[in-house]
């Protein structure tokens, strides 16, 4: 079967090299861990590279091995807890990248200690601005599970937002003097 | 969408990638071993088949011959010890005629002894 658009493995990695590397990051909170699970995603991509039928279906195909590929990097290791990663954060600034904002960082740490289940699907939602039905099939899990992963790890987020980034406005406004 | 979802979506934009993991990634790639064309691919397996066939059939073979060897050794040892007590049967059947001969003779001796 002919045909129209042939995919270009650099240009592939090219166009997605970010969205890959930021899903396999929020996933594992590691960022030489997700190094790898990305270059592992693109080699896997040039080994599928024949079954790949538009832009659209690279990318679908992308984000849902990256995910996989995360999970089974994350049953691999065992997950360190939101003291420990905001301890290694603060002492080491390992973690965070130059440009995300201290609120955008303790939001990315507080992601870290919700689920898997419902960190893939807010990561999806807010980084990729999927829609659950959407989410659903790169998940490929049931769309009621989906939307209840969405509620519910939207929630506990916000619940820990609360406790946490109150404490975290109060430690800037010490740090001001006021 | 209320204001903590719209700072999620501003706190979870993409990360740019680390430099250099396209060259990693291109690098990488260069390594993996290019596949066999097909022809070859199927004539070293082909060949492969081939060897492990012969190798049964040698093992086969050798393991059929020390079965028939033993067999054969056994069916020679059965065959001594057969002539050994057929042997030993006639020299007791030589020993009882001789034996018998000389109770008969006694045997007459007597009875003429008696007459006379």
């Amino acid at each position: 079967m002919a045909r129209d658009w042939q995919p270009d493995f650099e240009q592939l990695v090219d166009n997605h090299q970010s969205m890959v590397f930021s899903l396999a990051l929020r996933m594992t909170s590691d960022r030489g861990l997700a190094e790898e699970i990305a270059q592992d995603v693109f080699l896997e991509l040039d080994r599928h590279l024949g079954k790949i039928e538009s832009p659209a279906h690279a990318c679908f195909w992308l984000r849902r091995v990256a995910m996989s590929r995360s999970a089974d990097a994350l049953r691999r290791r065992k997950v360190r807890g939101l003291h420990l990663w905001v301890k290694i954060n603060e002492h080491h600034g390992l973690q965070l990248e130059p440009r995300t904002s201290p609120l955008g960082g303790r939001l990315e740490a507080l992601l870290a200690t919700l689920p898997e289940s419902q960190r893939a699907a807010l990561v999806l939602r807010y980084q990729e601005d999927l829609t659950p039905e959407e989410i659903a099939a790169t998940l490929n899990a049931p769309l009621a599970t989906v939307k209840s992963n969405l509620q519910r790890g939207l929630k506990l987020l916000r619940a820990k937002a609360a406790i946490h980034l109150k404490e975290f406005v109060r430690e800037k406004e010490y740090a001001r003097g006021v | 969408m209320d204001e903590f979802e719209q700072e999620l979506r501003q706190a979870f934009k993409r990360q740019p990638a680390p430099p250099g993991l396209k060259n990693r990634i291109l690098q990488r790639r260069r390594i993996v071993a290019p596949r066999p064309s097909f022809p070859l691919f199927a004539w070293n397996r082909l060949a492969a088949s081939f060897a492990s066939l012969s190798l049964c059939i040698l093992a086969a073979l050798a393991i059929y011959g020390g079965y028939e060897q033993r067999q054969a050794e056994q069916r020679r040892k059965a065959e001594d010890v057969r002539q050994q007590v057929m042997t030993a049967l006639r020299i007791t059947n030589h020993a009882l005629n001789h034996m018998n001969q000389q109770l008969a003779a006694h045997h007459r001796v007597r009875q003429e002894s008696r007459e006379n």
